[in-house]
């Protein structure tokens, strides 16, 4: 507790910002939140909440679902007003709930959807809320792509502003994004910049990239808030951590000297490890049988991959973008189609791209999109966590809806989903985590023999990150094959029998044992000791 | 969840229930010797019964996310084709339903083709399918509308009573049971629920979706070619009457989505959406005396339903999610009070909270 700046407890009616923040910054700060308070029908969102931020520093917020970040951010941006409190951009008062006060403040947001559109060149993109340069009506196109051109350099993007941004890698979308929020921003034009979790989607390389235009931002005296749910993110990029929980600021941390660890509980508010794998302890499984073959997959970026994955073991598959991670799993569960090769379950030769055989002979699969494929978003959580499988349900001639009930019941105080009398509400009004913990019970209840997850926890707080890892160690226990493919490497470290590390569409790399670290993987994925590994 | 005066009433679920029964009580009073009738009752109910099959004809396939503009074709057609085998090809009763019903039931596998396996949009292969199959109806009828069967078991097929009603009623009871059961009760349901929710994830989950969806595609169009043959029954075999069933099916399944299951289109609303925009018809052209209110009326209903579905929709998430939003902010509170009662020690606040969050 040693770097911290106040204990962790705000109980006490003072702004958190008030005292130990003012000692430490010299400069005066760009944005001064000061007990602010919000409730919404009674329950509140953000009880008296203080924060600091002095330019050309980058904070990070953090805080699990429903901290109250977002209705924090919302208040800077002007979109709700606070019940009590006050908002000051560079001295001066925000007016609250007024969007265009926070614009002229010079306050800047970058969401997590990047509001881009896809199909459209990245000049038009910029352009959006701006008038082209015209010539008697017509637009001077030359003149707009220069300007274009020089507004993208400022964060450090070297892009052809007339690419479709479809076309472009997920960071350098970010970065249009964020090029576009401080478009033709002059000088100590906008004060404040605030990423509203700009890395959920992206991977591993894609993150480095965006943190280097986040810094260049930065450097330019810009105030930026940096809201993550990736801890090492806040190592890498920022010098303070703004700790929500429950709506409370419970802590300010400087960076340098803070454990890991310290900031997790921080979050958590709970003594929470975040390999914490206590309830089930899974033992290094030696290859026993195996469940599942995968030879000479070719498919997509994917050149000729071949495993095995044997029974109660967890997998779990590295790889940056275009390695061919994204790829893998949705080949192996017959989601997309692929040229060549064969994967077999339990003897059992997969037909290809038919997800019906794949769930006929026990593999599960869990999209990274959660929303696009994952859940159908319409349907009652119920719906959705029983679909994979309505034959124990059905009786002819009707399914019995008392058993489905008390059945999703079951799981959803098993995953500890909230609301935990929601099953009827459409699967869209759950958050993130427990969205995946519904789909994930969807598998769960056909006890499957292979458990292929894309991306299991990305989006989710900390303590559903937990909830999925138990769950996911304990279908092993019970003799499934586990694969986990993601983008947080501290992921695969803390649930991982074995990880393979994809690169270039080849498993360059299959660690087992002490040989599982974050950097022995990130050497991998990166093909730092390219040479020694192949 | 805290219910306002609204949901307490089921105005937000059964508001078609009280529109028909402020029909009922605006023209019962205003011209009670007309409206109030058991002649009033009888044409309402018959009159809608063949518009309410196409209705839930086309509720299938809506479910499924697929549209079928040729509902109203394929029920005209089906209609000719039974008189037609009947009149001209002196087949006896049911071997010509048999064929109306084969031949529907060929647009539907048709209509399913380009759909699913060609991945043409539905609402484009279903609008060039009915252009088709009218021009497939002119060349059987010779674009003369054929005579009635004189037979009597063609008349009384949909005209018999059956405890004072025609028993066309009795036969939408029974689709309507049919396809309740078969949305709602069966995994056939959920699969086309899936899909027409989400194709991906449906196919991901292991939903033969394109085997599904053409299924649907199928049921409307045999579904509509039965109710033709109704139609024909009742009111012999008009070459025009199919197209003007198709707005009135799409007004009724929309404005169905908003009652009894709001946000889905399900077959109970449907039928209290035809009834209630049927009752306010008829007592419409009651008090006025003029024809053109079918229309008016009909058109202005679907507006209005779809608009109000598409509130009611965006009001509903709101909803929900202030649900989910009060739920998760009471175990917030509930580890506020926690905390303040531990100020003194942050450990123990720690694991208050801890306690908290897992209970």
């Amino acid at each position: 507790m040693a770097t911290t700046d106040r204990p962790a407890v705000a109980a006490q009616p003072t702004g958190v910002a008030d005292s130990g923040a003012s000692e430490r910054e010299v400069r005066s700060p760009v944005l001064e939140v000061v007990g602010v308070s919000k409730s919404f029908g009674g329950s509140p969102a953000l009880v008296d909440v203080g924060l600091r931020l002095p330019s050309g520093e980058v904070h990070a917020l953090v805080g699990g679902n429903g901290s109250g970040k977002s209705t924090l951010i919302r208040v800077l941006s002007g979109y709700h007003v606070p019940d009590s409190g006050e908002v000051l951009v560079a001295g001066k008062p925000l007016e609250t709930g007024s969007p265009a006060s926070s614009h002229a403040l010079g306050c800047r947001f970058v969401h997590q959807d990047l509001g881009l559109v896809d199909s459209l060149p990245v000049l038009d993109n910029l352009y959006f809320g701006s008038r082209f340069p015209t010539r008697a009506g017509t637009i001077r196109t030359r003149r707009a792509i220069q300007h274009a051109e020089a507004n993208l350099a400022r964060v450090g993007l070297d892009v052809d502003p007339t690419t479709a941004v479809s076309s472009l890698p997920p960071a350098t979308r970010t970065g249009v994004a964020v090029a576009r929020s401080l478009w033709d921003a002059e000088d100590g034009d906008v004060k404040l910049l605030v990423l509203d979790e700009p890395t959920a989607a992206l991977s591993v390389d894609d993150v480095e990239q965006l943190l280097a235009m986040v810094a260049a931002v930065a450097s330019s005296g810009v105030a930026v808030l940096y809201v993550t749910h990736r801890i090492e993110e806040i190592f890498r990029i920022a010098s303070t951590a703004w700790i929500l929980r429950d709506g409370q600021m419970v802590s300010v941390r400087k960076v340098s000297g803070m454990r890991r660890q310290e900031l997790i509980e921080d979050i958590a508010g709970r003594e929470l490890d975040e390999t914490d794998t206590a309830p089930v302890e899974v033992p290094r499984k030696t290859a026993r049988d195996v469940v599942l073959t995968v030879r000479n997959l070719v498919a997509g970026p994917l050149d000729g991959v071949s495993f095995e994955v044997s029974s109660g073991e967890v997998v779990g598959v590295a790889g940056v973008t275009g390695s061919g991670r994204e790829t893998l799993l949705q080949a192996v569960f017959g989601a997309t189609e692929f040229e060549d090769g064969s994967v077999t379950v339990d003897g059992h030769l997969l037909a290809r791209n038919d997800p019906v055989s794949s769930i006929r002979v026990g593999m599960a699969f869990l999209p990274a999109d959660r929303r696009a494929a994952g859940g159908i978003l319409d349907l009652s959580a119920r719906e959705n966590l029983t679909l994979a499988d309505l034959a124990p349900l059905w009786q002819a001639p009707t399914l019995r809806l008392g058993l489905e009930r008390s059945e999703t019941d079951h799981w959803f105080e098993r995953l500890g989903i909230r609301p935990a009398t929601g099953q009827s509400l459409p699967l869209a009004v759950f958050s993130g985590g427990n969205q995946q913990k519904v789909l994930l019970a969807k598998w769960l209840r056909r006890r499957p023999r292979v458990l292929l997850l894309d991306e299991p926890t990305q989006g989710v707080d900390v303590a559903a990150k937990a909830d999925l890892h138990r769950e996911l160690l304990l279908a092993a226990g019970g003799g499934a094959s586990v694969i986990v493919s993601s983008s947080d490497t501290d992921e695969l470290v803390a649930i991982c029998h074995r990880v393979l590390v994809l690169r270039h569409g080849c498993i360059v790399a299959c660690l087992s044992g002490d040989d599982i670290s974050v950097s022995r993987i990130t050497l991998q994925l990166l093909g730092a000791t390219d040479g020694a590994a192949a | 969840m805290k219910r306002g005066p609204a949901e307490r009433m089921g105005l937000d679920r059964i508001s078609g229930l009280y529109l028909l029964a402020s029909f009922v009580l605006v023209f019962g009073v205003w011209k009670p010797h007309l409206f109030l009738t058991a002649s009033t009752a009888h044409v309402v109910a018959e009159g809608q019964a063949v518009p309410a099959i196409v209705a839930i004809a086309l509720l299938v396939p809506l479910v499924a996310g697929a549209f079928d503009l040729s509902v109203g074709a394929s029920a005209n057609l089906s209609a000719i084709v039974a008189t037609v085998l009947q009149t001209h090809a002196h087949l006896s009763m049911w071997p010509a339903i048999a064929g109306a019903v084969c031949v529907s039931a060929l647009i539907g596998v048709m209509n399913g083709f380009f759909v699913v396996r060609l991945g043409v949009s539905s609402f484009i292969a279903t609008l060039g399918m009915a252009t088709v199959v009218g021009a497939v109806q002119a060349m059987v009828s010779g674009d003369v509308q054929p005579l009635s069967p004189t037979t009597g078991a063609w008349t009384t097929l949909a005209q018999r009573q059956v405890g004072g009603f025609q028993v066309v009623v009795i036969y939408l009871l029974v689709v309507a049971v049919v396809a309740w059961w078969m949305l709602e009760r069966t995994p056939v349901g959920r699969y086309l629920y899936a899909a027409g929710g989400n194709a991906d994830a449906a196919r991901l989950s292991g939903v033969r979706v394109g085997r599904w969806t053409w299924l649907s595609l199928i049921i409307s169009a045999t579904l509509s070619g039965v109710a033709g043959i109704l139609y024909g029954s009742l009111s012999g075999p008009s070459l025009t009457f199919g197209a003007s069933l198709l707005l009135p099916a799409f007004a009724a399944v929309f404005l169905g989505s908003t009652q009894i299951h709001p946000g889905r289109y399900n077959v109970w609303g449907t039928l209290l959406a035809v009834y209630a925009l049927a009752t306010g018809v008829t007592g419409l052209q009651l008090v006025t005396g003029v024809q053109w209110l079918n229309d008016l009326f009909n058109g202005v209903a679907l507006l209005a339903a779809v608009s109000f579905a598409v509130w009611r929709q965006k009001r509903a998430r709101k909803l929900a999610r202030s649900h989910v939003l009060a739920s998760r902010r009471e175990a917030a509170r509930r580890w506020v009070a926690g905390k303040n009662a531990a100020v003194e020690s942050p450990q123990k606040a720690n694991a208050t909270a801890a306690a908290s969050v897992e209970a």
